[in-house]
């Protein structure tokens, strides 16, 4: 071969290796990159919070002069937290304080990545934990009324404190697979959450005034008046699924714990509220 | 026996004429308003305003304002937005109603027979 055709092949390798590289770095960088367009929707912040308290102001008033049926489940919550069960002899407060001083806060970090299930944990969760691990007591049925007084007594410590969720990390995935499932579609109607809780947020759907999701896991277990009771934020998440023809899946599945881990990063910032006063 | 054979086969063949000409007319405007209306069909005023029908959305655009951009030789176009409105908007939230089996072809021709009745003139 000549010195010339050496060259040549020369530039041709290193031409060849230069552009399988920039290759892989592009594929690297596609991967890297969300996968998922994230919406932004139609209407105006201003101009949603105008037709949403055009649309829910007076319930909003009727709670304000009627008060929160849900209170009184959170008194009794209150009284669960120091009520003795298991064989440890233990209650929550043998090592949370009497009146859940030690809980202070400690709710606007859940959901939570937790290394022991290298998983996302839930206030709901934790609290079934302690139970087995601490108390020797029973876990609760996710519902039942002790479960839910008891978990909307510990979010009630966390009142006014701003919602703070760390998706860094080992967290992060699962927050991918919350966003996944919002933005997947779903159904005999190809619907997604994302398109009626993002892009057309704001909007009316039939009488309903579309919620947007920032506001969405700021306030529960919540008092609702559909149901008559008060119900935690996942029951909501089967509600939404029936609604939309889409098969509920259980409480505290993994599936509705990322989804609860992306629905509370979008209320990031935002002061806990508990309980809430819904239609 | 040969003669009446032949007589049902005319008879089929003229019913199925006359059945694909009143399906290429479009369809019954009549039926078309039912399903429209219908919650567990179209229910297409969850997200239109559709004239006459009570508590709308504001998802879609107004149907019969909309109806004004469509001549009648778009009629395919307007029966492709009811069938599967992805051709136009990939990313659209108006459900697949013909692959989804929400409606059938003869339901949709009954709907976009309606949606022209409402055509402002
Ligand atoms: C076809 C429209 C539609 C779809 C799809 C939908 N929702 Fe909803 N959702 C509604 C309506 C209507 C309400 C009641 C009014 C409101 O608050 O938005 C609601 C309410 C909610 C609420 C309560 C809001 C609050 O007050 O805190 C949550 C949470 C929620 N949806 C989550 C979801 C999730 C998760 C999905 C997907 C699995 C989903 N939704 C899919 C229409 C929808
Ligand atoms: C869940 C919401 C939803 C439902 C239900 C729905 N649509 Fe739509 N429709 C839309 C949206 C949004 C558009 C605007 C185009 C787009 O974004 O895809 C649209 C567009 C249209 C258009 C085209 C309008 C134009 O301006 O060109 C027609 C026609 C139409 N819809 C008819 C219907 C009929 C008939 C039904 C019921 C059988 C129906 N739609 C049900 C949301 C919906």
């Amino acid at each position: 071969m000549s010195r010339l055709g050496r060259v040549l092949v020369m530039l041709v390798c290193a031409f060849g290796a230069l552009t399988a590289g920039a290759w892989r770095y592009a594929l690297a960088a596609d991967e890297a990159a969300p996968q998922i367009k994230e919406y932004k929707p139609n209407i105006s912040a201003r101009e949603y919070e105008k037709r949403y308290n055009a649309v829910y102001g007076k319930y909003t008033e009727q709670m304000a002069e009627e008060g929160n049926p849900a209170d009184f489940m959170l008194d009794d919550g209150k009284d669960l937290f120091s009520k003795v069960e298991g064989s440890a002899g233990k209650s929550c407060a043998s090592c949370h304080g009497a009146n859940g001083e030690k809980l202070k806060g400690a709710a606007a970090g859940f959901p939570k990545y937790d290394p022991a299930t290298k998983g996302i944990n839930t206030v709901a969760l934790q609290i079934n934990r302690c139970r087995e691990d601490h108390m020797g007591a029973a876990p609760l049925k996710y519902e039942s009324y002790d479960q839910l007084a008891l978990d909307l007594y510990v979010k009630s410590l966390s009142n006014g404190v701003p919602i703070k969720v760390s998706i860094d990390g080992p967290a992060r995935p699962f927050y991918e697979a919350g966003k996944a499932y919002y933005y997947k579609r779903h159904g005999q109607f190809n619907f997604s959450c994302a398109l009626c809780h993002v892009k057309y947020s704001g909007h009316m759907m039939r009488a309903n005034l579309l919620s947007n999701n920032r506001h969405h896991a700021d306030h529960w277990p919540s008092y609702r008046l559909k149901w008559a009771g008060t119900g935690s934020l996942q029951r909501r998440f089967r509600g939404c699924n029936k609604n939309v023809r889409q098969k509920p899946l259980p409480f505290e599945c993994e599936t509705y714990r990322d989804l609860q881990l992306y629905l509370t990063y979008q209320a990031n910032g935002l002061p806990i509220q508990v309980p809430g006063f819904k239609m | 026996m040969r003669t009446s054979n032949l007589a049902a086969l005319g008879l089929t063949l003229v019913v199925f004429l006359a059945l694909s000409a009143a399906a290429m007319a479009g369809g019954n405007a009549e039926n078309g308003k039912k399903i429209v209306q219908a919650r567990n069909l179209g229910n297409c005023a969850a997200c239109h305003v559709v004239p006459g029908m009570e508590f709308p959305g504001d998802v879609g655009p107004d149907l019969a304002k909309s109806m004004e951009g469509y001549a009648a030789k778009d009629r395919d176009t307007v029966w492709q937005w009811v069938w599967d409105a992805r051709k136009f908007d990939p990313d659209t939230i108006m459900p697949p109603f013909g692959p989804n089996k929400l409606l059938t072809k003869e339901q949709v021709d009954d709907v976009v027979e309606y949606l022209y009745s409402i055509k402002k003139k």
